[in-house]
């Protein structure tokens, strides 16, 4: 366990041998290595308070909360429970700018 | 009668069983080597990478989808994308004890046994320090080994003395506050007068006029040409309950205030109208003397114009703590204090004045630059308007001197009616200056872009909201009033404006501002009642201002000379204006120069409630009272 948290990344050989990453997961990682992805986050939080997406879910998540009761949810229960009606709540034009953002960066990258 | 708050979660939160193993048999060491790998970006958002440039995929599956994990004993990272893609989970199933794992986007704490978040002191610590170190690291930094042996940051050289590391500020701040709170808070003793004393209070003071109808003190106040704005205001101040308990006590007496002969003194004609409110007649009366006086104190409003109750408001209450000339001649240290102290012993100050924090975050470097700014009410704004001009930062700092705040605004609606809780989350929410008001960040030496954030250092007795119901378009170059509803509670809880919550909240889900007990109690009581609402109607240039008053559970409307019962619901329905809330408890300290009983008589248990007994007299003498 001794430092081994610094141990060496997992080399890609070992990645190469499973089955291939789809185009989903290929952007993601160039979104990631770039930067951009958190430039993206931070940018989809801002927009998700501002829309007040982040107040409603709150409110949605401690509904849940009380009926349940408090000591017997789990962090990954609400993440189940709320996750699909999170995504269903995200108004188009936030994923419209979005996307127009990662295709932008997706132009420039493959120019 | 609310007893104190006692709100932490420390208190309840138990670990689970696995993390309790985990620190038995690894103990701390873990969190240890964490902490190299923890990388900070601004606003304090912590995430775990071995290196900077590193991508983190799952050890199974070679994604970086979902949640990904990283073991605290052997580092492997495992995804958690429920329901089919748990390689977290199977992680801890097959080897018994990685049991732990740490969310690589927040650096939070994980049971993958439980399926839940959990908590530890030690860790949140070990992230905390991490923070603030990353927020120095550009300049020299002394570091010294903490509290567990964990890394804390000391600061030496004289450009840092001048940061404000936020977290240990917070926390020794807290620590000594938490000190003299104890020693100076003292229990609440219901003032019992003693035998000489009883004897003088039965000659020299009188009694208030109980008619049973209707409380004490309510009297219409006549207009005197368009001075429904003063009569609004005085209205609200006649039924502060502090306020009233003070002038009503003789704590500023008009006959023996010193002040009186060379200036003009507000307080005394507060004081004069405090006696006629509360003498027992109740055809109206004419507060003349006192618009005189406050035309000569404020020359450039004297007039026989409409005038905004809010201009007023502050105009007064500087005037009463200008000219606080209590006839006590202990209490002449007020007098050097500048307007808006903190420290400021006069009565206005003691009943309105709070602390706000203003925390500037560079978005570049994270370094955040604290200020602290007194105020006697919160201006706050309604829905932003489009197109506004944006500079306010400019005119916020001169807004800030008088005492008043304003926040600009930034383009966004929030959904349903206008409340005032939502006014106080957008006063208090992390705000982006745009590229036109950069701000210099002394850590990178450069105009960077920032993040604002407001907060409530300290909560006032008497706290005064202030709507802007104004707005001013740069395109028409107009100013027009926006007449909406804005929903107000009766009963307020300002625990989450504070700064203690709103520098926790940017620290994410962290443990170690709870576990620092007392933290949590450095607010007595962050929980308030309303008791006056000012509503005006009509246009910005021309209206009426409408006082309604609670007392004794019962709404009254003051209109100028009349005054009817009203229910709840024409109150809730009012457009407010100017909104007061006092505390619900208040509590008490002993005074640097009192005998201890002086304070006793202004503040009172659920001061709302309290139903002074006795009326201001000019012959009473001052020893007893004060």
């Amino acid at each position: 366990m001794r430092a081994s948290i610094n141990r060496p990344p997992t080399p890609d050989v070992d990645e190469e041998k499973r089955d291939e990453p789809t185009l989903q997961d290929i952007i993601n990682i160039k979104l990631i290595e770039s930067g951009e992805k958190e430039n993206l986050k931070e940018l989809l939080r801002e927009r998700l308070i501002e829309c007040g997406w982040r107040d409603e879910l709150k409110a949605q998540c401690r509904a849940l909360m009380r009926k349940r009761g408090r000591s017997n949810t789990t962090v990954d229960e609400l993440v189940r429970n709320i996750t699909p009606k999170g995504r269903a709540m995200v108004p188009d034009d936030i994923k419209a700018e979005l996307l127009q953002r990662i295709q932008s960066f997706l132009m420039s990258v493959a120019l | 009668m609310t007893s104190l708050r006692k709100r932490s979660v420390g208190d309840e939160y138990k670990p689970c069983q696995h993390l309790l193993n985990y620190k038995a048999r690894h103990g701390v060491r873990g969190f240890h080597i964490l902490q190299k790998c923890l990388r900070i970006r601004p606003p304090g958002r912590v995430s775990i990478k071995r290196d900077e440039k590193e991508v983190q995929r799952c050890a199974s599956c070679g994604r970086a989808r979902g949640r990904l994990y990283a073991c605290l004993l052997c580092a492997t990272i495992g995804c958690w994308v429920p329901p089919d893609m748990m390689h977290a989970r199977s992680h801890a199933l097959s080897r018994p004890g990685h049991d732990l794992v740490v969310d690589v986007d927040r650096a939070e704490l994980f049971c993958c046994i439980c399926n839940d978040q959990v908590y530890d002191p030690d860790f949140d610590r070990a992230v905390i320090c991490a923070q603030s170190a990353a927020l120095y690291s550009a300049g020299s930094i002394v570091k010294e080994e903490g509290v567990n042996g964990f890394t804390g940051v000391s600061l030496r050289t004289d450009r840092e003395k001048c940061l404000i590391d936020m977290d240990q500020y917070m926390l020794d701040g807290s620590k000594k506050s938490e000190k003299r709170r104890k020693t100076r808070r003292v229990e609440y003793r219901p003032w019992v007068p003693s035998p000489e004393e009883q004897v003088v209070l039965r000659h020299r003071s009188t009694p208030l006029v109980e008619d049973g109808s209707l409380p004490s003190g309510l009297r219409g106040l006549n207009n005197l040409g368009s001075t429904c704005f003063m009569n609004s205001v005085l209205q609200a101040l006649l039924h502060t309950p502090p306020l009233r308990n003070y002038f009503l006590s003789d704590r500023h007496n008009r006959t023996l205030c010193q002040h009186r002969a060379s200036h003009i003194c507000l307080g005394c004609e507060m004081d004069a109208v405090f006696s006629a409110a509360f003498s027992g007649d109740r055809t109206p009366y004419s507060p003349a003397q006192f618009l005189y006086s406050w035309w000569r104190h404020a020359s450039n409003l004297a007039g026989y114009e409409q005038q905004d109750a809010h201009e007023f408001f502050i105009s007064t209450v500087n005037g009463i703590h200008a000219n606080s000339g209590t006839t006590s001649p202990r209490a002449k240290h007020s007098q050097s204090s500048s307007a808006g102290d903190m420290d400021c012993r006069c009565i206005i100050h003691r009943v309105f004045s709070g602390l706000l924090r203003s925390d500037v975050t560079c978005i570049i470097c994270g370094f955040t630059s604290t200020t602290f700014d007194p105020c006697v009410d919160i201006s706050l704004d309604l829905e932003p308007n489009i197109g506004s001009d944006k500079s306010f930062t400019d005119s916020n700092l001169a807004n800030i001197e008088s005492g008043r705040e304003l926040k600009g605004a930034s383009g966004s609606a929030f959904p349903g009616a206008s409340t005032l809780l939502g006014c106080l989350d957008r006063f208090t929410r992390p705000e982006k200056l745009g590229v036109k008001e950069k701000f210099f960040c002394k850590n990178c030496q450069l105009p960077q872009e920032s993040i604002k954030q407001m907060s409530i250092r300290k909560l006032p007795l008497v706290l005064c909201f202030h709507i802007k119901r104004f707005e001013h378009s740069s395109m028409r170059n107009a100013s027009r009033k926006i007449d909406r509803y804005v929903q107000f509670p009766f009963s307020l809880d300002m625990a989450s404006y504070l700064s203690s919550s709103i520098v926790r909240l940017r620290h994410g889900n962290r443990l170690l501002l709870i576990e620092n007990e007392g933290y949590e109690q450095q607010v007595p009581s962050s929980e308030f009642e309303l008791f006056a609402v000012i509503t005006h109607s009509g246009k910005l240039d021309a209206g009426h201002y409408i006082t309604f008053l609670r007392l004794g559970g019962q709404w009254y409307k003051c209109d100028d000379a009349w005054i009817t019962s009203v229910s709840d619901e024409v109150v809730r329905a009012s457009q407010g204006y100017m909104l007061f809330y006092v505390q619900k408890t208040l509590c008490y300290k002993a005074s640097e120069f009192s005998t201890g009983r002086e304070n006793y008589c202004w503040i009172e248990q659920n001061g709302n409630h309290f139903n002074p007994g006795f009326l201001s007299n000019p012959l009473l003498e001052n020893g007893v009272s004060a």
